[in-house]
């Protein structure tokens, strides 16, 4: 399980998290959203050990920062919202590198497996530098999961943190990665993602938690917090939740194109 | 040289660490060759089939065998190893640690470090107290050297740490403060230099290995062969760095743990071999990036191949340097950059149209 | 006063240093006649080269190094590099019986295998001055095992020179100031104080060294020239960045205010000539003296 416990985190004296509190499932999909700047990236950084924070951040029972990094990415990968690459490294390299123990054929199936799943096998051999952002993005994709390659370690669940990971992908990459997340949340790993689309999120979540103002505003099954009331209250402008019956899914649109401050007036 | 590239090239998904390794094994069969070539050739006419048949058969060498082979050639033959490889190991290194193909070990501020240690030491040993000057005669300018190599890393490497955290933006920018420091005080030196210090330093900064004899080689050859083989076990740590600070921590490379010890093994190996051998280009910029066109990026390959390319180049420019004027020298630095900046051109030309190095 | 026993002691103490020195100077003595035999001499240093070839021993020499450019029949003979930048192994590769070396010859560990090879390397010290020069004609001489030939080339020189500075002392015009320009590269002049080549020759020209704050080559700041100001500019005269044409030296701020500037005096000649210290000395004196003071 990943326990927050009342996390706050502050930068030159503004306060961007205010005691959140946030617990993940393995096993499920855990969303994270909130508008700009309440606090979902600085939450997902604090997750992924990268920023000081006051509070406890605990993974499979231990606190994180008592973990070496290296025991660290034995439990846990982080796909980040942006990849920067120096250097020419192809495309099987970069998925290396995320591999404790890179060279072997053991490796080299994991790479195999793990280029498939997303589906740039074909790509094995090209420069990364060369691929569209998109693909860059399912490679690193690629690199996450061959990092964390078996959901469940010894009985332990590893753990995948996504940040935005479908912003830069077409529709239908979109959804072959929240399929590629939902297959390891079912295999028993767990999956945090923070997301940007709320339609995609109400497919695709398990567990969704709202931030807003660097404060969680509510977390529960999507039923529960995909709201007119919590969803517009978060984003500040008039949402509604629609449902349609074939599929069965609910569908959220704006009720009038205007922000609910200006309304007011 | 494409055709070259496909032949490191097969099938498999990590091919080409498996080209790197055969690199390992062809570059090290091109450096005994190297050896071999530069311990032969020279402009006295000895043969080194008699020398080895007079060592196997007991038989003593006659003066001029002896001071050729073991007292010239030997000692600079390792010299040279040790020096070419150092400054490539230092460049690949660098290179990785700041993500930067342009980076070369002197931005960690070991040159110019080396170069005031040298000035102080022949403008102002005179005022040493004798028996300093005694004990340490000739190596008083390479301990100078390396100290200040040492020390000036250590400064720079202080200034860019900041709460267990090293930028190394800021250390770039450091280095180029301390570079203009050390210009400053370099500068008031030759100032109040005699002549005889003036021309001492200037051949100290032209770079030679014709001054190499078996004290200097003991002195840093082991240095350098300790910190090339700790440099030679960044690799994983440096590929990961090479997807940004944050990621590389996210894969489990302790970020802070490998920025030390990537400085510090540049500082030892850099610093021993300017002081001995003075200021020789190219080799840690060059070097590299032939390798990386060649077998790739991945620095758990590039690191060690740098060390044996850098070498077998500083050996053959060496017996160059040593043949092509005989009986006179060309200094070294002249052939470096002679055979360093048509490869770096052509390696500039050919990824014209390539976004990334 | 020594009792007997004491004074026996005494005696036979000195018998054994007397032996002792006729020993080592025996042995030195063969060292040097075996050496001072060689028909394989290198020499190193601009003026030792003019030496050899005064004395007419120029046969002997297989090779010299790069700044002994006189005469013109010693740049065909193999170069074995800068004097203080010499190669071992290229100096080995000659064959040498015999090196004569100036002072300065270098660098250390060079001298010290060519000791290991059992290489005689004699060392020729100089001085700028008459007597430096005497001195260098005998060492050299002594070196090549032609001590008459060299006593005669120093008399002639000693002659020369003393007519040359005696010319120059009687001169009762106004003195010059010259100010010995060694290069301008960079924007920076450096020029020459006291206690240098240069120093010495214009002073035994009959000249009058401007600068006289500092010894040594040191760059010059814009006001010193001024404040020195030098009636004529000496400079050497070969090509590469050390030479700037006249027009362009008189342009820079700092020399345009000098009398120099105004006459447009400037003097050039050859370095080895000037500063060599050697056999031509005292024709450069002369010529100096008459380029100072030409009526």
């Amino acid at each position: 399980m990943l326990f927050v416990d009342q996390i706050s985190v502050s930068l030159a004296n503004t306060t961007i998290l205010d005691r959140v509190e946030f617990r993940a499932l393995p096993g499920e999909i855990t969303a994270v959203i909130g508008p700009n700047g309440s606090g979902k990236s600085t939450l997902m950084r604090a997750m992924s050990g990268d920023i000081p924070y006051e509070g406890n951040i605990e993974l499979n029972g231990h606190n994180i920062d008592t973990l070496q990094p290296w025991e660290l990415a034995t439990i846990r990968a982080v796909l980040p919202q942006k990849s920067v690459l120096a250097f020419s490294f192809t495309v099987s390299e970069v998925v290396n590198i995320g591999l404790c123990n890179g060279i072997g054929a053991e490796s080299n199936k994991i790479i195999f497996d793990a280029l498939s799943c997303v589906g740039l096998l074909g790509f094995s051999q090209r420069q990364y530098s060369e691929l569209s952002g998109g693909e860059q993005q399912r490679v690193q994709l690629a690199r996450v999961l061959a990092q964390v390659w078996k959901p469940q370690e010894s009985v332990k669940p590893r753990w995948i943190f996504l940040d935005e990971p479908v912003s830069s992908l077409d529709i239908a990459h979109q959804i072959e990665v929240m399929n590629i997340a939902k297959d390891y949340a079912h295999s028993g790993g767990g999956v945090i993602a923070i997301m940007h689309d709320l339609n995609l999120t109400s497919m695709y979540a398990d567990n969704i938690a709202i931030l807003y103002q660097g404060k969680k505003l509510c977390q529960g099954k999507p039923q529960d917090v995909m709201t007119d009331e919590w969803l517009s209250r978060a984003y500040e402008c008039d949402l509604r939740v629609n449902t349609s019956p074939h599929p069965p899914s609910m569908y959220i649109l704006p009720h009038l194109a205007v922000s609910r401050s200006k309304s007011d007036q | 040289m494409d055709s070259l590239s496909g032949y490191f090239q097969n099938t498999g998904v990590d091919d080409r660490v498996t080209s790197g390794r055969r690199a390992h094994k062809i570059l090290l069969v091109a450096l005994l060759l190297a050896c071999l070539l530069s311990i032969t050739i020279g402009p006295v006419d000895v043969s080194l089939w008699l020398v080895l048949q007079k060592l196997a058969t007991g038989q003593s060498l006659t003066n001029l065998e002896h001071i050729i082979f073991l007292d010239i050639r030997l000692p600079r033959l390792i010299t040279g190893i040790c020096v070419g490889s150092a400054l490539a190991v230092s460049g690949a290194v660098m290179q990785g640690l700041f993500r930067n193909p342009l980076a070369d070990p002197g931005l960690v501020g070991v040159s110019a470090g080396a170069g005031v240690g040298a000035i102080i030491a022949i403008v102002m040993g005179g005022f040493l107290p004798v028996f300093i000057n005694n004990f340490f005669g000739d190596y008083l300018i390479i301990l100078s050297a390396f100290l200040g190599g040492w020390v000036s890393a250590i400064v720079l490497y202080r200034i860019a740490t900041h709460n267990g955290q090293t930028s190394v933006a800021t250390m770039l920018l450091a280095g180029i403060a301390i570079g203009a420091f050390a210009g400053a005080i370099s500068g008031v030196l030759i100032y109040i230099a005699d002549d005889k210090q003036l021309r001492d330093l200037t051949f100290w900064g032209l770079g030679s290995l014709a001054s190499a004899t078996w004290g200097k080689v003991m002195g840093a050859g082991p240095l350098i062969l300790i910190s090339i083989a700790i440099a030679s076990t960044l690799g994983r740590g440096l590929n990961g760095l090479a997807l940004g600070e944050a990621t590389a921590a996210h894969i489990g490379i302790s970020t802070q743990r490998l920025k030390n010890i990537a400085v510090c093994t540049v500082a030892a190996a850099t610093g021993a071999a300017v002081a001995i051998s003075g200021g020789i280009g190219f080799i840690g910029i060059v070097v590299p990036h032939l390798l990386r066109k060649t077998i790739g990026p991945d620095h758990r390959t590039l690191i060690l191949n740098s060390g044996f390319l850098g070498a077998i180049i500083l050996i053959l420019s060496d017996m160059i340097s040593r043949v092509i004027t005989a009986p006179s020298e060309l200094p070294i630095g002249i052939v470096t950059a002679v055979l360093g900046a048509p490869v770096f051109l052509w390696i500039l030309l050919s990824k014209r149209n390539a976004s990334v190095w | 006063m020594l009792q007997r026993c004491e004074r026996v002691s005494l005696r036979v103490t000195m018998l054994k240093l007397a032996f002792c020195l006729a020993l080592l100077t025996l042995n030195n003595a063969y060292a040097d006649s075996y050496s001072s035999n060689s028909k394989r001499v290198v020499s190193i240093g601009g003026s030792v080269t003019e030496i050899v070839y005064a004395l007419g021993e120029q046969n002997r020499l297989v090779a010299r190094d790069s700044t002994s450019s006189y005469p013109v029949e010693a740049t065909e003979l193999p170069d074995v590099g800068y004097m203080r930048a010499l190669s071992p192994e290229g100096v080995l590769s000659i064959g040498p019986g015999l090196i004569i070396a100036e002072e300065g010859s270098g660098p250390r560990e060079t001298i010290d295998l060519l000791n290991e090879a059992s290489i005689p390397f004699i060392t020729i010290p100089d001085t700028f001055s008459r007597e430096g020069i005497i001195a260098k004609v005998v060492a050299v001489g002594e070196a090549l095992g032609v001590q008459t030939q060299a006593a005669r080339l120093s008399k002639k020189i000693n002659a020369e020179l003393t007519a040359a500075e005696e010319k120059s002392r009687l001169y009762n015009g106004v003195r010059k100031k010259v100010l010995f320009i060694l290069s301008t590269r960079g924007g920076k002049i450096l020029a020459s104080g006291q206690n240098t080549a240069a120093d010495s020759i214009i002073k035994m020209a009959g000249g009058i060294n401007a600068i006289s704050e500092f010894s040594g080559y040191k760059p010059l700041s814009d006001e010193s020239i001024t404040v020195a100001a030098p009636d004529v500019i000496m400079m050497m005269d070969r090509g590469g960045d050390h030479v700037i044409a006249n027009e362009k030296l008189f342009a820079k701020p700092s020399i345009s205010t000098t009398p120099a500037a105004k006459t447009k005096s400037v003097i050039r000649m050859n370095g080895l000539y000037l500063l060599g210290f050697g056999p031509r000395t005292a024709s450069a004196v002369g010529d100096l003296h008459t380029a100072l003071y030409p009526e």
